[in-house]
């Protein structure tokens, strides 16, 4: 049992692949996984096709319980079910500001579904909020996809910052690189001289036509593409993961 | 929630697949997966361990498959032995199967059951976004003991699309399927064509009695049900397939003597007599066995008794115990296997199902009456030997209880359906600690005296001679510290079993039905 969340403040790093390619590695392997798309664009529902039933809401998200039940959706994928996003997402920390604890109720929502569940994946919208700390609360690891640019390593400062502030430990945080081209010397100079960054993982995953194509075969590429350099890194950043998992 | 199971239905002769696929495209896409073909081997212990847990294991040469039962769905995928005549869960590699049998199979070992061919297809259906709402997969499924073709279609809904799954299932019925299947027909058919049905064994004593029945009658299905262990084990005894078989050979015959000598008056005291020596002479033969057996089974766990020094005199003593076991079970083989002992089986069988001539005094008294006055004589010699225990009480003595226990336990089995099954639940489960402990403490006499034979037996002094010697020195030291240990322990636990509570349970079940 483990819950693993997909973060970065910034958009358009890479992280709905992230969360979709993982989820569906980690289910390949027998173990029951879902993916829990937190995102009101809903992008990973859309990779495996699946729409929001029409009564759910963020409310009924934090509710928990049978209404969540009720919305979870068997993707194409045995051993994979996804909690499809909904649009009023985008005004969940309204929603959440009327729970006591209201840092803490994801976490409260997300437990009963461990009993069904050997890994749940949170793809997440890319801010900092009231949602962004329930995540950070439930989460056992926040895992970030960085680009290797300027802008990009400042986000990751400004989430250990937060981090800090909210009391959630450092520790939870893995960081690897991602949407990676090898012929930019930015890149291979900036992943140089944050080598000894904390929490950064070796496995880095290239920038991919294949993976961009995602919303073309709305699969994941680890699925539609085995073979792939995407999928194959994809692979490796979930073994490499595996070992930080103790559970 | 999901969608309730897979749905499961025959397909009749006259109908084509393509006919049921053109009806499913009408409402949905539909996907084909490429056509899978195995001829696939089914698997279990013979008590059932794995279906029990609602497993199903079957090989395909070395490629073995474990699923759930019900839902169909496939848990680990492996590679494993060849599956010739029997296999144990230690013949498979390390990994996540042989992890999930190894602690259900236990010394049980994996024989062959059913073989069947399947031939099938599975195909997604998909909605307007080309998402899976259902799959269907069409298989046949034939057992190669015969020549039938089961021909059936099985619906697998997906969660989160329950409306889906009805308009699959209406679709299906509206074309033809309307009766439902056994998923696993072609496993059940090719078990009966080995005369198998599962769960058709279990080593437990379990028989249902009615309370209307006279001592005799109840007495004769007892004896009946027993005979049938013996028998249905005996195969597996003499090709020696694992230690359970003779176990359960061996604890049928335990019964069976308990019976005769407990129940009094029930049969002709002639026919008691002459049976209880020939049984008692078939228990005799199996016991050496038995013995290495137990012995032979802890091998993994005696090395930790020993310092690594005084280890590979082990290795070579256990080595001698294999081939010391392999003379005695061809000894013991040969008397199974004489006339003698068929003639004992048939001679009982017939007698069971004969009437006496001159039936016995209580034959006529009601099951009922017999039953509370039998199991509670048993339950005060029970209390009466273990009252008299303390923590210097021979072994020899300890023994007697535990024996005396065994008698009071069977004495229960045999009966229990005639009282309310909750209490008996207790009761047993008091009596089953008591007994644990002391089966315990008596293996570990068992083992120590034969320690002591061996010692005896070795006259030797080659260095294999001295480094055997010294680790039966180091083992001995071990069981002695570890039965002594034991001592306090059991004392505390029979007065557990002896508290009032338990006490007035027993004579409350048991005394009053008089």
């Amino acid at each position: 049992m483990s819950i693993v969340a997909v973060y970065n403040i910034k958009g358009g790093v890479g992280k709905t692949a992230t969360s979709v390619n993982l989820a569906y590695l980690a289910s390949r392997q027998g173990r029951k996984t879902l993916l829990c798309d937190m995102d009101p664009q809903g992008s990973a529902s859309y990779y495996f096709r699946i729409r929001p039933a029409k009564k759910f809401s963020s409310k009924k998200l934090l509710r928990g319980g049978k209404h969540i039940d009720a919305n979870i959706r068997g993707t194409d994928f045995p051993d994979l079910d996804m909690l499809p996003a909904d649009f009023s997402y985008r005004n969940i920390d309204i929603a959440l500001d009327d729970f006591k604890k209201s840092q803490q109720r994801l976490h409260k929502v997300l437990q009963p579904l461990q009993e069904e569940y050997e890994r749940i994946f949170l793809d997440c919208p890319p801010n900092i909020t009231l949602l962004s700390e329930n995540i950070f609360y439930a989460a056992e690891f926040i895992l970030v996809p960085v680009i290797p640019t300027t802008l990009s390593l400042l986000s990751l400062e400004q989430l250990f910052a937060f981090l800090d502030k909210i009391g959630q430990g450092r520790e939870k945080v893995l960081v690897f690189f991602s949407m990676v081209e090898k012929r930019k010397k930015m890149h291979l100079d900036l992943m140089r001289s944050t080598q000894n960054q904390t929490g950064l993982l070796q496995t880095v995953i290239p920038y991919s036509a294949d993976i961009e194509r995602m919303g073309l075969y709305r699969q994941p590429v680890a699925a539609a593409l085995p073979k792939s350099n995407a999928a194959q890194a994809y692979e490796r950043l979930w073994n490499e993961i595996q070992t930080r998992i103790t559970s | 929630m999901m969608p309730s199971g897979p749905d499961t239905w025959f397909i009749p002769e006259s109908l084509r697949t393509e006919t049921l696929l053109a009806a499913l495209a009408t409402e949905f896409g539909v996907d084909a997966a490429p056509e899978y073909a195995a001829t696939v081997t089914y698997a279990d212990s013979f008590d059932w361990r794995l279906y029990r847990r609602g497993y199903i294991l079957h090989c395909h040469g070395t490629a073995w498959t474990l699923y759930h039962g019900d839902s169909g769905a496939v848990t680990v995928q492996q590679g494993g032995p060849h599956l010739h005549r029997a296999c144990f869960a230690g013949d498979f590699p390390p990994g996540s199967l042989r992890k999930v049998i190894e602690p259900l199979l236990s010394v049980r070992c994996l024989l062959p059951l059913a073989t069947v061919s399947l031939v099938g297809r599975q195909f997604r259906l998909l909605n307007e976004d080309e998402k899976t709402v259902a799959r269907v997969v069409f298989e046949e499924q034939r057992p190669v003991t015969g020549k039938t073709v089961y021909r059936m279609l099985r619906l697998f809904g997906v969660r989160g699309y329950d409306q889906e799954t009805v308009r699959v299932r209406l679709l299906l019925e509206n074309n033809g399927l309307t009766t439902p299947a056994s998923p696993l027909i072609g496993f059940e058919e090719g078990c009966r064509a080995i005369d198998r049905r599962p769960l058709d064994y279990t080593s437990k004593f379990s028989l249902q009695l009615d309370d209307s029945l006279t001592s005799r009658q109840a007495m004769v299905l007892i004896y009946r049900h027993l005979l049938t262990a013996m028998q249905r084990n005996l195969p597996g005894v003499l090709e020696d397939l694992d230690s359970e078989f003779l176990h359960d050979f061996r604890v049928a015959i335990r019964r069976t003597r308990s019976g005769l000598s407990l129940v009094k008056k029930v049969l002709p005291a002639s026919v008691v007599a002459s049976f209880a020596k020939d049984f008692a002479q078939l228990g005799r033969i199996t016991g050496p066995t038995r013995d290495l057996d137990v012995y032979l089974l802890r091998r993994d766990s005696y090395p930790d008794r020993l310092p690594a020094a005084l280890r590979p005199g082990l290795e070579a003593f256990f080595d001698d115990l294999v081939e010391q076991r392999r003379k005695e079970v061809k000894k013991m083989a040969q008397v199974l296997r004489s006339k003698k002992t068929r003639t004992l089986l048939n001679k009982w069988r017939r007698y069971l199902a004969s009437e006496d001539a001159k039936p016995a005094a209580e034959a006529k008294t009601p099951v009922d009456q017999l039953a509370g006055k039998i199991i509670f004589r048993r339950f005060k010699r029970v209390m009466q030997d273990g009252l008299a225990l303390n923590a210097d009480t021979p072994d020899a003595d300890v023994h007697r209880l535990r024996i005396q226990c065994k008698k009071l336990r069977y004495a229960i089995e045999f009966f229990r359906t005639l009282y309310p099954e909750k209490e008996i639940q207790v009761v047993v489960r008091q009596l089953k600690k008591l007994q644990d402990i002391l089966g315990v403490f008596n293996d570990l006499s068992v083992q120590q005296d034969m320690v002591v034979s061996t010692l005896e037996k070795r006259r030797g002094n080659t260095h294999r001679d001295l480094e055997i010697a010294a680790a039966l020195g180091g083992l001995m030291q071990s069981l002695y510290e570890e039965q002594l240990a034991l001592r306090c322990h059991f004392l505390e636990i029979f007065t557990r079993f002896s508290d009032p509570e338990n006490t007035a349970l027993f004579t409350r079940l048991f005394q009053s039905r008089k």
